[in-house]
């Protein structure tokens, strides 16, 4: 960066104002994380990394313009206001975009830790060290992690506006992943998963972590496929949690506004079982996605998504709540400087229920547990609701588990499914790291669609 | 961009503590992003992406490290802490940087920033209409228009400094179709490492119809079957299926860590004798192409797979130096926010001697894919999935009928061994591909192909 920020701010305004610009705001965000890769007991590669950048929107005769841009000196700010001038008048969307002048009260999450911040390289080094052998002395059959990765990471973001809007944030959170490869009479299982924390490494208890994904790769070991047919399917926690990410649009006031989500023309409707509650809370304690403002400066706080079936709430940013003749909901999400302002929940889970997944596989007769979804971003369809899924799972009978299942895919509709749950686990779990992150407890739906042979 | 004598400064600065080699990749990227729905701008965003990632190896161990500010002093900081991670004896290097002109193999007649962004609403719009007119049942639009013009400078301890430019332009159309409370969507998305000519030689209209036409038939279809069936792909985008089955699975990130199931079968029969395969990166204005890869190693045509026998890998850098092998020019990252890997550039399927027609007539039963949605791999299991964007029901040598909701999955070997058709009528589809080094635009292709056996993730008893 060429300029420090107070100046940047007020040099950015200033020359807005001779490009004609009335209100103005800057989304400023600065990262910096290293990240550790393990490969058969050593350092496979050490990456560090340090960005800033800054995204500027401005009213131009009365509509919204953008642009961003990494570069910090004075022709690239003027190459910013260009485009975004530029941007404002080709925009013709009715709905006009606003700034916001800041909420009354905005709540602490505690995110910021300083012994993360502080944390060295050789520490990081030697957890992930710690996780691979953990990984791998799960079981014999663990023949290599094929991704051991711990990254730290600490950002900044900075939100002003000439309206008096001055958000201000800081976090830390260490990641770590895994993916565990097991090997035994020519068959080949993986098993992949991430964890967070915002507090510090030993939160991470990456040996513990370490050892579940190892395991979860030798269960699946042996996986034939089924026959095709309708089964009692059980959903584990972190497999729903990725399916409900995955359609975590739908939830949008802006997208449902437009046609775009199954949910369109929908609210006040049940549009699944009395059994479930979803609920968006940006401050809920261990939950991955918690912030005090949103992308646009919005307090944010807890939103009744589904009660007990019925939809009574869309999420909403400035501009769709307009629309919809109701308040933001603080879901205004950019995806950092670079991105375009959208909506996408904060942590948006389901309500657990109090049965656990022992429980739900003791009242299955004849079903499929599912414990890996793949293809999510391609298989599952938005406007439709409708998925159909690769799978990764368990055959249960009687009661208890039989066999691994693999080469299956599971088809349907989320609002069907949500329709059909026949049993809520009590083990809700976020899947996912930073806003956008879901959660859900594990399902047992009544009956799916499964494709074998 | 950056200075010769700077740029050998931060070389040799990354190389302090013994590490055998060291490179830059500055970036210098402007983006211009466009989205309209229901024909009307919704939002414009441009910017302006702008950085450095520099790289030491030593041995089997990579540090690399990104920054965007571009001060010397930083810079040479940055270098410095990314060589702090290398425990090397300190070497005296001498660089010799040789300056290297590049002349670009793919022309750019029209640079995207010296068109107005009204004209390319206007095109944007002609899409819109042309999905809209096509049929009543297009209850919504969704067109977005994109263009990048990114200036590389990559430099190397081996004496390379060289820069690229590369444009692209594309444009993504999705059509909503609906009756009562049912939805589906059709997408059409054309693109091109080309400047805006692509677009005023695109038939927009028709792409357009294209989209809409997907989904009308799809929200009047009834769903697909299940089970294993013979399955037919179209072509085009259908190569998503050779870029997912095996593709993946050829790429040095994990053939050379012996993590693919085609690691250590050069040689080895691994498709049906019928199947040629080729990742050619010097396509001229295609999608995927450059002239250089990331790492500055000039593209090639790379034989993958030749009467079924694998012949070939995708090989960048790092990947050479664990395989005793040269790189295949298929290094490619997103940015500088990533460290290069080896990658796909515009992967296909040659075209065989059956005409599409004959395919068809020739097949008592099976799904005909006509177009493909994207889909993924896991390439340590070769387990596949990809979806089905517009289906239909092979019955007695004749199209039947249209069925929605089918993802075919398999394992990749398999479905290439049991390739029993491959028709005359080789085309092109764009797509995003991500993978460890990030998003990258990727050509995808094949001829009408016809599997013999595949599982359809369809719905049963509806």
């Amino acid at each position: 960066m060429t300029m420090e920020l107070s100046q940047l701010k007020q040099y950015v305004f200033e020359k807005g104002r001779e490009y004609g610009f009335s209100e103005m705001e800057i989304y400023y965000q600065a990262d910096r994380a290293s990240t550790v890769r393990i490969f058969k007991g050593d350092i496979d590669s050490f990456n560090t990394i340090e960005r800033a950048g800054l995204s500027f929107r401005g009213e131009y005769q009365g509509k919204m313009g953008s642009a961003f841009t990494e570069k910090l000196d004075e022709e690239s700010i003027d190459q910013l206001l260009l485009a975004a001038r530029e941007n404002a008048e080709v925009t013709q969307s009715d709905e006009i975009a606003e700034l916001y002048e800041g909420s009354a009260h905005y709540q602490e999450v505690a995110k910021f830790s300083e012994e993360l911040f502080n944390t060295d390289a050789s520490t990081l080094i030697q957890t992930a060290l710690e996780m691979e052998k953990a990984g791998l002395a799960a079981d014999p059959r663990i023949e290599l992690l094929n991704t051991c990765v711990l990254v730290n990471s600490n950002n900044e973001i900075m939100i002003v506006n000439t309206k008096g809007l001055d958000c201000r944030s800081a976090s830390t959170t260490a990641v770590c992943q895994v993916s565990a490869l097991a090997k035994a009479d020519g068959a080949v299982a993986t098993a992949y998963d991430s964890d967070f924390s915002s507090s510090s490494l030993a939160d991470l208890n990456v040996k513990i972590f370490g050892d579940r994904v190892g395991r979860d790769s030798a269960e699946k070991l042996g996986g034939q496929t089924v026959d095709s047919d309708d089964y009692e399917v059980i959903f584990r926690n972190n497999a729903i949690a990725t399916l409900l990410q995955t359609y975590s649009p739908i939830f949008s006031g802006s997208n449902a506004e437009k046609g775009l989500s199954v949910l369109q023309g929908r609210l006040g409707e049940a549009v699944a079982g009395s059994n479930i509650t979803m609920v968006d809370d940006a401050h809920l304690p261990g939950a991955p996605g918690n912030t005090p403002f949103d992308s646009e400066g919005v307090a944010t706080g807890r939103t009744n998504v589904i009660d007990n079936g019925k939809l009574v709430s869309f999420l909403h940013n400035l501009k769709s709540a307009k629309k919809a003749g109701v308040a933001s909901t603080g879901n205004a999400f950019k995806a950092g400087y670079r991105g375009d302002l959208t909506t996408l929940p904060n942590n948006l889970y389901i309500e657990p229920g109090n049965q656990s997944l022992d429980d739900l596989i003791a009242g299955t007769k004849r079903g499929i547990m599912i414990i890996e979804l793949q293809g999510l971003h391609s298989g599952t369809d938005l406007i439709s609701g409708e998925f159909s899924l690769s799978a990764l799972g368990h055959y249960i009978e009687d009661g208890k588990i039989v066999r691994p299942v693999n080469l299956i895919t599971v088809s349907g509709n989320i609002l069907q499914l949500l329709q059909n749950v026949e049993a809520l686990g009590n083990d809700l779990r976020f899947q996912g790291v930073g806003r956008g992150a879901c959660g859900a407890p594990s399902l047992k739906i009544k009956s799916l669609s499964i494709s074998g042979k | 961009m950056l200075s010769q004598a700077l740029i050998e400064d931060v070389l040799a600065a990354a190389l302090e503590t013994g590490g055998d080699f060291a490179d830059v990749f500055v970036e210098d990227k402007t983006i211009t992003t466009i989205h309209m729905i229901g024909g009307s701008v919704e939002s414009a965003l441009s910017g302006r992406d702008y950085g450095i990632g520099i790289r030491v190896i030593s041995g089997l161990f990579a540090v690399y490290a990104y920054t965007n500010d571009l001060r010397r002093e930083n810079l040479l900081k940055v270098a410095r802490s990314a060589a702090q991670a290398i425990r090397g004896t300190k070497r005296d290097i001498t660089l010799d940087l040789r300056v290297t002109t590049l002349q670009s193999a793919h022309p750019v007649l029209i640079v995207p920033s010296s068109v107005s962004k009204a004209q390319k609403v206007e095109a944007m719009r002609r899409a819109h209409v042309a999905a809209t007119a096509y049929d009543p049942v297009i209850s919504q639009t969704s067109v977005s228009y994109k263009d990048e013009d990114q200036k590389v400078l990559i430099a190397n301890s081996e004496g390379l400094f060289t820069e690229d430019r590369r444009t692209r332009t594309r444009l993504f159309i999705e059509a909503v179709a609906t009756i009562g409370n049912d939805k589906s969507v059709g997408t059409a998305t054309p693109g091109a490492q080309s400047g805006y000519e692509f677009i005023e030689n695109l038939n927009i209209e028709e792409q357009a119809r294209i989209a809409a036409h997907t989904a009308k038939t799809m929200v009047n279809a009834e769903f697909a079957p299940s089970g294993k069936i013979p399955v037919i792909i179209d072509n085009e985008f259908g190569g998503v299926i050779f870029h997912e089955a095996c593709g993946h699975g050829l790429e040095s990130t994990s053939v050379a860590k012996k993590i693919s199931v085609f690691s250590d079968k050069l040689g080895e029969q691994v498709a049906s004798p019928l199947v040629t395969a080729i990742d050619d990166g010097t396509i001229q204005n295609a999608w995927g192409s450059s002239t250089i890869d990331d790492e500055g190693t000039p593209t090639q045509r790379n034989l993958l797979i030749e009467n079924g026998i694998l012949k070939g890998y995708l090989i960048d850098k790092l990947g050479a130096k664990r395989m005793g092998m040269k790189s295949t020019g298929s290094a490619r990252r997103e940015s500088y926010k990533f460290a290069p890997a080896s990658r796909m550039n515009n992967t296909y399927i040659a075209a065989g001697n059956s005409t599409p027609e004959e395919i068809i007539a020739n097949t008592e039963y099976a799904l005909y894919a006509k177009y493909l949605g994207g889909g993924s791999v896991n390439t340590a299991t070769g387990d596949f999935n990809f979806v089905v964007r517009e289906g239909y029901i092979v019955k007695n040598g004749k199209i039947e009928k249209p069925v929605r909701g089918a993802t075919l999955i398999g394992k990749g070997m398999d479905v290439l061994q049991k390739i029993d058709m491959v028709g005359k009528n080789l085309g092109f589809g764009q797509g995003m591909c991500g993978s460890i080094s990030g998003s990258i635009p990727a050509d995808v292709g094949q001829p009408m192909i016809r599997v013999a056996e595949l599982t359809v993730g369809g719905r049963k008893g509806e």
